[in-house]
């Protein structure tokens, strides 16, 4: 599994595409959110601005390379030839999306704490790891299950638009208006509970086992995309 | 033979070896996709040592049934084992075989070192780049990025990785395509040098007089069943074999059954090729005849090959 990372990771700083995609512009448009932290506090909360960044890289960085990836390398028989070899699918799969997801959590770490240096601490930092990490599972099992629905690299700039304008479109929703009203329907849509569970986490006031209970949605949703994954995902092309 | 095959063949001789223990058993294979019968009931078993070559004409079910016998694919039904283990078993039966599959399936960032690096060691075998390299002729190329390989190139790195390590068995899924016949020399040098060690060959090749020079025994598949199986002189011996000749008009007749052909040339087929050949000659000699354009062999597999599509 580390050797295929590694050569992952090398293909990722080799490609500038992928690079200025995935890795350039979330940081950009997070360093945005941050410039103008005062204007998005006062729409929302500084929770909010934590939320919106977390998902701008879980979106654009991890969910889009992870269905692009998958697809290129199916697309060009690279999965055919690791498979080829004697590792297993799960090595293979781990092998192929552990560089990004290493990156995306750094690019997370980095903002987070630039976001900390110039607002304020956030409230519980355990808690916004676990908003982080259960956002990054779910977004990994939403890209192997798009990644089945998707034929080539330029497919899946129309494919990964739903899951990634969806997941930002709904942070937005939650993180201005809060879930008050239509918790249900907040929370059960994808990325809804950990915008409200990131947003706890930095703003605080919220007791801890309330908080917690909001990981359950956001893992349902990880437990649907993996089912999904397990019957649509390909690896190879279509004949 | 590399001593992991003589511990497999301790206590038998070396051709009892190589001749009894099956590396490949296939056993009743299907294969349908819906409605369509890809492979039909196919069996047959590939002795360790030898090559054995898989042809057929296009969409005869040679590339789905290498692909269920190297794990890549499932069977609707039968049985397929590899060194008595089923193929989907990989980790237990991928480090004995190496694939060369029939398109790249290289990653165009990575250079050709770093991608027979990565494969090799996923292999689990143990080899180094750069002999592996020098095998194929690549090491001039080793710091090239993939996507700058010509095509030719490409195979011989595919080759490359499916003979890292020297595999017990390797599956060669038409390896000459695109190479130019340097390269494809070198290629079958590389394979007889293996086959020497003890490695078991599958190939696929539309080069036909390949297979002829090469195979032990060849399965010819149409319409995904096996049309015939055996040694090249067991598939050649079926057909007559042809003498061609034009004769100056007007010619006395002839000693022999001959059809005319559309170019106006004369065709005897027989399965006494040298017997006929010989009254013919004599009757040339005889008459004062002079045979033009003279030609006689033995049937070639290409003829085999017509004849099925012809069936």
């Amino acid at each position: 599994m580390l050797s295929i990372a590694l050569s992952e990771l090398v293909q990722i700083f080799r490609n500038r595409l992928v690079l200025v995609t995935s890795l350039v512009m979330p940081v950009v448009v997070s360093a945005f959110f941050i410039y103008q932290h005062e204007v998005f506090a006062a729409l929302g909360s500084l929770g909010y601005i934590a939320a919106i960044v977390m998902f701008t890289v879980g979106a654009f960085g991890l969910y889009t390379t992870t269905v692009t990836t998958l697809a290129s390398r199916r697309q060009n028989l690279f999965l055919k030839r690791l498979r080829s070899t004697a590792a297993g699918d799960t090595g293979i799969l781990s092998g192929l999306l552990l560089p990004i997801t290493v990156i995306s959590l750094v690019q997370v770490a980095v903002i987070m704490t630039v976001l900390a240096v110039v607002t304020g601490e956030p409230d519980n930092v355990f808690l916004l790891a676990a908003a982080v990490l259960s956002m990054v599972i779910m977004m990994l099992g939403l890209g192997l299950a798009t990644a089945g629905l998707t034929n080539s690299p330029e497919h899946a700039q129309v494919t990964t638009l739903p899951v990634s304008l969806g997941t930002i479109a709904v942070a937005s929703w939650v993180g201005i208006t809060g879930t008050e009203e239509l918790t249900l329907l907040k929370r059960l849509l994808p990325g809804g509970s950990a915008t409200e569970l990131a947003v706890n986490a930095w703003n605080g006031g919220v007791p801890v086992t309330e908080s917690l209970i909001l990981l359950a949605p956001t893992l349902s949703w990880v437990v649907v995309a993996v089912a999904l994954a397990s019957r649509i995902f390909r690896w190879e092309p279509r004949r | 033979m590399t001593w992991s095959h003589w511990q497999m063949c301790a206590g038998t001789t070396e051709i009892d070896c190589m001749s009894s223990t099956p590396v490949i058993d296939v056993e009743r294979l299907n294969l349908t996709y819906g409605d369509f019968h890809a492979v039909k009931d196919l069996s047959f078993q590939v002795r360790r040592g030898e090559l054995y070559a898989l042809l057929g004409t296009n969409g005869a079910g040679k590339t789905s049934t290498l692909e269920i016998i190297e794990g890549h694919r499932t069977a609707t039904s039968g049985t397929v084992r590899v060194f008595g283990q089923s193929p989907r078993d990989r980790r237990a039966v991928r480090p004995r075989m190496g694939i060369m599959l029939q398109e790249s399936g290289f990653s165009p960032d990575l250079t050709v070192k770093e991608s027979v690096r990565l494969i090799g060691k996923l292999t689990q075998r143990t080899d180094t780049v750069e002999r592996v390299l020098s095998v194929v002729d690549l090491t001039r190329k080793a710091g090239t990025k993939v996507s700058q390989l010509s095509g030719g190139e490409k195979r011989r790195l595919d080759f490359a990785t499916a003979v890292y390590g020297a595999p017990e068995l390797i599956f060669l899924d038409e390896p000459t395509t695109g190479l130019d016949i340097q390269s494809r020399d070198d290629l079958w040098d590389a394979v007889d040098k293996l086959r020497e060690d003890g490695s078991t060959i599958v190939l696929t090749t539309h080069y036909l007089e390949e297979a002829q020079q090469r195979a032990d025994r060849i399965g010819l598949m149409h319409r995904g069943a096996f049309h015939r199986e055996g040694t090249v002189s067991e598939l050649t011996q079926t057909l007559p074999a042809a003498i061609r000749f034009s004769l100056p008009a007007p010619a006395p007749a002839l000693p022999l059954q001959a059809t005319r052909e559309s170019d106006g040339k004369f065709l005897i087929e027989t399965f006494g090729l040298q017997k006929d050949l010989y009254t013919l000659l004599r009757w040339a000699q005889d008459h004062a005849v002079e045979l033009r354009e003279l030609q006689a062999g033995p049937t070639r597999l290409d003829d085999v090959f017509r004849a099925i599509d012809n069936d």
